[in-house]
């Protein structure tokens, strides 16, 4: 196996051995489907049609902003990043193993829900569910990107957690999973708009795909990986 | 022989300050190379400069033959067992791991522990042992000791003497004058930014070290005396001691600690 197969490999087992990430990626967003989806779907029947989206959106949001960039922070914002870059270890490996290892963790999650949710409270499937898994991988996929820029420019803890909330709460409260967007007033709705999860639960309640939708997330993406390679070769070349 | 390092008007500054003004020095293959020197005196920059994981404004710098570089400051992920830290390097490196350089630091004993179960002695063990994975021939020891008890301490040592005799290059920047004293062949003083010496030892001593230091112990206590003539003040002193019938227990001369002399030569700078 090589160094780069190796590094994700170990990143998987690591973020598996890190408590917090356990807590953000699964038993949280778990936590939250368990009850809430008892609660949503006796409440307003109708939204067993969306329930596997809306708690998708809210796995996918807290563990792409709450959960991969403290784990960024601990390599680029300490001296691990010294010590890759002294022993010949390139200084985007962090970034890029722990992008993939979130992103199987959370589709892992994302399949847990789709797999439980029919079961425990009769919610709708996808009616094509190759194109539902493929609008999931693309808004985890730029969530996780919007979470890498977090964790690569923001450099203490607290200042992150703060930040994070930020781009979190409006992005569950203003993408439409908790109640539709049309109940908002105009600049709500189009504030939601700014954030990954609009767009990813439309992506997702789309029934097929629409490629139509797919310019943000085009647009967010690029200028994430932008500005992450803009960072990297900062920390590099300090 | 050829040198392991040369650094040519090495010059580097961070904003208005000028850190680094313009430095020059070699070491030679196979040699225990100290800087010494204050705190913010630019010992660490230097070394990054010289490691390559920190850029200069001016100046040359060529190492022949590989590095391995142990940092001042060091970490590894939380959770990363030893051993995992181990392959991870060696895979980049694409060397195979030495095992018996492993069992020498004693990482075999804690390869199954996570970063942040080991002791700070362990946690130097490792970034050595990470250090020395790819074969370097030149190896940067960054402030080895510092928070390692007398034991640790003692092992390092050992272990860098051990590197030294297959033929590696150690270049050491520390605090610790006894440690640089029975470690280094020669030393670099560098102080706000300029090489105020380098050579050894011996000729530290020989520059600065001109007043001897006795020490007399006797039934009534301890004295130091100092001297720039050595012959007449012992007679004198003995001669003293015999008449007032005060026994001599022991007798020491010395020329000063490389501590004493690093500190002449810093505060001459400074004058």
């Amino acid at each position: 196996m090589n160094g780069f197969l190796y590094g994700v490999a170990l990143q998987w087992k690591l973020d598996l051995r890190s408590k917090s990430l356990l807590v953000t990626c699964y038993i949280v967003p778990l936590i939250f489907f368990l009850l809430m989806g008892g609660i949503f779907t006796s409440v307003m029947p109708e939204m067993r049609n969306t329930l596997i989206q809306s708690m998708i959106v809210m796995s996918v949001s807290m563990g792409a902003f709450i959960g991969l960039p403290p784990s960024l922070i601990e390599t680029y914002g300490s001296d691990v990043k010294k010590v890759y870059k002294a022993n010949g270890v390139p200084i985007y490996l962090g970034l890029v193993t722990m992008f993939l290892s979130a992103f199987v963790h959370l589709m892992m999650n994302c399949v847990i829900i789709l797999l439980l949710a029919p079961i425990l409270f009769e919610a709708a499937l996808p009616v094509q569910l190759p194109f539902f898994l493929l609008a999931l991988a693309i808004y985890i996929i730029v969530s996780l990107s919007i979470g890498s820029v977090l964790g690569l420019i923001i450099k203490n803890q607290a200042k992150l957690t703060m930040i994070a909330q930020l781009v979190f709460l409006p992005s569950i409260m203003l993408s439409g999973i908790m109640f539709p967007v049309e109940l908002l007033p105009d600049f709500l709705e189009t504030t939601g708009r700014i954030f990954p999860a609009s767009w990813g639960y439309q992506l997702m309640s789309d029934n097929g795909f629409c490629p139509e939708h797919l310019w943000y997330f085009m647009l967010v993406f690029c200028a994430a990986v932008i500005i992450c390679a803009i960072l990297l070769h900062k920390q590099k070349s300090t | 022989m050829k040198d392991a390092i040369q650094v040519r008007e090495l010059k580097k500054s961070y904003g208005s300050h000028m850190i680094l003004k313009g430095l020059d020095f070699q070491i030679e293959k196979g040699e225990i190379f100290a800087l010494l020197g204050v705190n913010g005196s630019g010992k660490t920059t230097t070394l990054e400069c010289i490691e390559g994981i920190r850029k200069y404004d001016s100046g040359a710098i060529t190492v022949n033959g590989k590095m391995g570089i142990q940092l001042q400051s060091s970490s590894l992920p939380a959770h990363i067992k030893s051993m995992e830290a181990v392959k991870l390097f060696a895979k980049w490196n694409k060397t195979d791991i030495d095992y018996a350089m492993l069992n020498g630091l004693g990482i075999k004993e804690i390869e199954k522990k996570q970063y942040m179960q080991l002791s700070t002695g362990q946690k130097r063990r490792l970034h050595l042992a990470l250090a020395l994975i790819g074969n370097p021939d030149t190896i940067f020891l960054d402030e080895p000791t510092a928070g390692l008890d007398v034991e640790g301490r003692r092992s390092l040592h050992e272990q860098i003497r051990k590197l030294k005799s297959h033929g590696k290059t150690i270049v050491l920047a520390s605090h610790d004058m006894a440690e640089v004293e029975t470690l280094c062949d020669r030393i670099a003083i560098l102080n706000n930014g300029t090489i105020v010496f380098c050579g050894t030892s011996s000729e530290l001593t020989d520059q600065v070290g001109r007043t001897y230091f006795i020490h007399i112990k006797t039934q009534q206590g301890n004295s130091t005396f100092e001297t720039d003539n050595i012959e007449d003040t012992l007679i004198s002193l003995l001669g003293e001691l015999k008449q007032k019938k005060i026994h001599v227990l022991d007798i020491k001369v010395n020329r000063g600690t490389l501590e004493q002399h690093f500190i002449e030569m810093a505060g001459r700078e400074a004058e």
